[in-house]
């Protein structure tokens, strides 16, 4: 027998074990395997070898389990503790956006006299105007922002 | 499509649950810790990296998306943080990785009580041959070799588990089971 077919019937025999051979394949191996006793050996070596890495237990410390979930408990109060305290920061905004609301008319006229008076044109006193909403929604997204970063630096 | 068992472990993962942990703790604790010992080829170390692998699962649960099984997301995480420590240890290279490890220390397998002592003894000395075995193999084949015919993992999950391509993994599969065989074979002779 050629050198060639032996080593095709090693190939097909890890092949085998890591992922599916072929029909064809396998039949051709069976049959090689039945009149080749050096390539029936590895098949069986390589059998056994796995059976015996299957096989192999490792022994779990005495109270790994619970130590772990001790410590896991502790780091999972820590984080609650630092976790941002979001409510007064939304109660923050949303006193700002009523304060903004019920300020609005005499912020336009604010804003249309110093328009008047500085002669800036309206296109920008108005962009002035809507700035000025649009900041305590600013600061609130600013502010989760920075607190994401420092929970992430936590991690 | 996520199953409602995945969906949920995903919610509890999302929100910390310390009684969800607490199961998943129990439940892949012998693998996990079998996958460590194996990995870093010493019980004291695995056992650290076994505690900060559950630190991270519970720092990082919202990262995980249900899209692979839960434990090829753990595994591919304690994996990371062994990697981590290497790379602190020697930051100028990961070829230690490569290299069956010198300082390692060996770990007695675990034995059914109930068996014969025969039996026992048998076990042992087959066990003992695969050990010293895949000690002598680089890590990088130990590794494949425990995902795939301990863990029983498919040969993508392996692929995610370790960051690497499923050719890479294949290849390794195929070096690394020669290679034990060709040692356990030398053992045994």
């Amino acid at each position: 027998m050629s050198n060639e077919l032996h080593a095709r019937a090693e190939r097909l025999i890890a092949q085998e074990r890591v992922e599916e051979i072929p029909a064809t394949e396998r039949e051709w191996l069976v049959k090689h395997l039945d009149d080749c006793e050096a390539c029936a050996a590895v098949a069986a070596s390589t059998e056994q070898a796995l059976a015996s890495l299957r096989g192999v237990s490792v022994e779990l410390p005495r109270g790994l389990a619970s130590r772990t979930q001790l410590r896991v408990r502790v780091r999972a109060d820590e984080l609650r503790e630092h976790a941002p305290k979001r409510s007064l920061l939304w109660a923050i905004t949303a006193m700002s956006w009523a304060l903004g609301v019920a300020t609005a008319p005499w912020v336009w006229r604010g804003f249309s006299w110093i328009g008047e008076h500085t002669g800036a044109p309206k296109p920008l006193w108005e962009m002035g105007f809507v700035l000025w909403w649009a900041i305590p929604a600013s600061i609130a997204a600013v502010a989760v922002i920075l607190e994401r970063k420092g929970e992430q630096q936590n991690i | 499509m996520m199953d409602d068992d995945t969906k949920e472990l995903v919610r509890g993962l999302k929100r910390r649950d310390p009684e969800l942990l607490d199961r998943l703790i129990e439940r892949y604790q012998h693998r996990l810790f079998r996958y460590l010992v194996h990995l870093t080829g010493n019980r004291e170390r695995a056992e650290d990296f076994f505690q900060e692998t559950w630190v991270r699962v519970l720092e990082r649960g919202h990262q995980y998306e249900g899209k692979w099984k839960f434990e090829t997301w753990l595994f591919a995480i304690s994996r990371n943080l062994v990697i981590d420590w290497q790379r602190r240890k020697k930051p100028a290279s990961l070829d230690e990785l490569m290299e069956p490890r010198e300082d390692s220390t060996p770990f007695e397998p675990a034995i059914a009580a109930e068996e014969s002592p025969l039996a026992q003894a048998i076990q042992r000395e087959s066990e003992c041959d695969v050990q010293i075995s895949m000690k002598q193999l680089p890590v990088i084949y130990r590794e494949v070799l425990l995902l795939r015919f301990q863990e029983e993992m498919g040969l993508e999950e392996i692929a995610v588990v370790m960051s690497t391509p499923l050719s890479t993994v294949k290849s390794r599969l195929y070096r690394g089971l020669e290679e034990l065989r060709k040692s356990m074979t030398e053992a045994r002779a």
